[in-house]
């Protein structure tokens, strides 16, 4: 069994007080360097991440997921240790066995970048059919548009190495950071693998989560991104 | 087919097309300090003498003045609400920035992990004396 001293967890939060410390300290059995990124909350999730025992990076502003998590890798970029960065979700969607198997791998294999997948194998619990429709579209978009072919393309667990870490610089800062990463694995030639992961949809990350139509605010987002990037 | 519409077209196309690709250059910036000079200085015109605008848009084949007039206002609004668009992207990600490093730095300190950033310890006898003394 590893320690995996050499991994920084990193966890974006807006207003999930209700749930991030039970999400951080399920991480914190398992993964020692752990960082949330208060992402300008207006609940207690500040101090509900305090009392966790993860480190708290705290945005004086709610400046967007994208953006929450491009800090979180930051700062994890600041321990000279780091070699390998996870991002996870803090609504308790994501399995902390799933990132600990996905690190293994990558380890294993040596790949930049492992994504998790909902659709290779492994069930995901109460998944909707609409929201699998839309998911499958968006797997069609993402290679449309990055020319990177995945199974699922918008799922928040991924484990990557220091080197692609360290080239991301993700300038989204809303929910199609997801998109840009994609776009800068292709851009960078970053080698990627997938990896069968469970999704809980409970009746809280439900309420919390993506609302199908704003699939169309971050499709037009990316084209725009896409159109622009490159010309700074 | 009005020929204003030829140039209209594409300057539609091209000026988008260099706002794209340039946004940053001076010349870019410089043309725009330009365009709106000549487009204040046209509009002093033709209250002066408000038969420019009709002498004008006959020349070009547009027939009416207010329609010259509100051809040249869709074409600068466009221009205008891009750039702004790409300002406030801009400006936004400089406050992203700007928001990120103050985070990082007050969680560093907090830990005491980067030596440079340490808290100053309070035990320290302070130097500074109030002002007033």
């Amino acid at each position: 069994m590893r320690t995996n001293h050499d991994v920084w967890v990193v966890v974006p939060c807006y207003n999930e007080a209700p749930v991030v410390r039970q999400v951080l300290a399920g991480l914190l059995e398992h993964f020692p360097n752990v960082v949330a990124v208060d992402d300008g909350s207006r609940d207690a999730s500040a101090s509900e991440i305090r009392k966790s025992g993860a480190r708290l990076v705290q945005h004086p502003i709610n400046m967007g997921a994208g953006a929450a998590m491009q800090t979180g890798i930051d700062f994890a970029l600041h321990d000279p240790g780091t070699a390998y960065v996870v991002t996870f979700d803090a609504d308790g969607q994501h399995r902390v066995e799933d990132a600990v198997a996905m690190v293994e791998r990558a380890r294993e294999s040596g790949v930049q970048v492992v994504i998790g997948s909902r659709f290779l194998g492994a069930s995901s619990v109460g998944m909707s059919a609409g929201r699998r429709m839309l998911l499958k579209a968006a797997t069609v978009f993402e290679r449309a548009t990055s020319g990177i072919a995945l199974t699922d393309a918008h799922q928040g667990l991924r484990v990557f190495d220091r080197s692609f870490a360290e080239v991301l610089e993700m300038k989204t800062a809303d929910m199609a950071w997801a998109s840009e990463f994609l776009q800068r694995m292709s851009e960078v030639g970053a080698s990627f693998e997938e990896f069968p992961v469970t999704v809980a949809y409970t009746d809280y990350s439900r309420a919390k989560g993506q609302r199908s139509v704003n699939s169309i605010n971050i499709g037009v987002d990316v084209l725009v991104n896409r159109i622009l990037r490159g010309h700074r | 087919m009005q020929w204003v519409k030829v140039p209209l077209i594409l300057f539609a196309v091209l000026a988008l097309v260099a706002l794209f690709r340039n946004r940053q250059r001076v010349e870019l910036r410089a043309g725009s300090r330009i365009l709106a000079i000549v487009l204040a200085a046209a509009a002093i015109a033709s209250i002066a003498d408000p038969g420019i605008m009709q002498r004008a848009a006959e020349l070009l084949g547009v027939g009416r003045g207010t329609d010259l007039l509100l051809y040249i206002l869709v074409v600068v609004f466009t221009l205008t609400s891009l750039g702004l668009y790409f300002r406030i992207r801009e400006s936004d990600q400089r406050v992203r920035k700007l928001a990120r490093a103050l985070a990082i730095e007050r969680a560093l300190r907090e830990e005491g992990d980067d030596p440079e950033l340490a808290p100053v310890d309070s035990t320290e006898p302070r130097r500074v004396q109030p002002p007033g003394e």
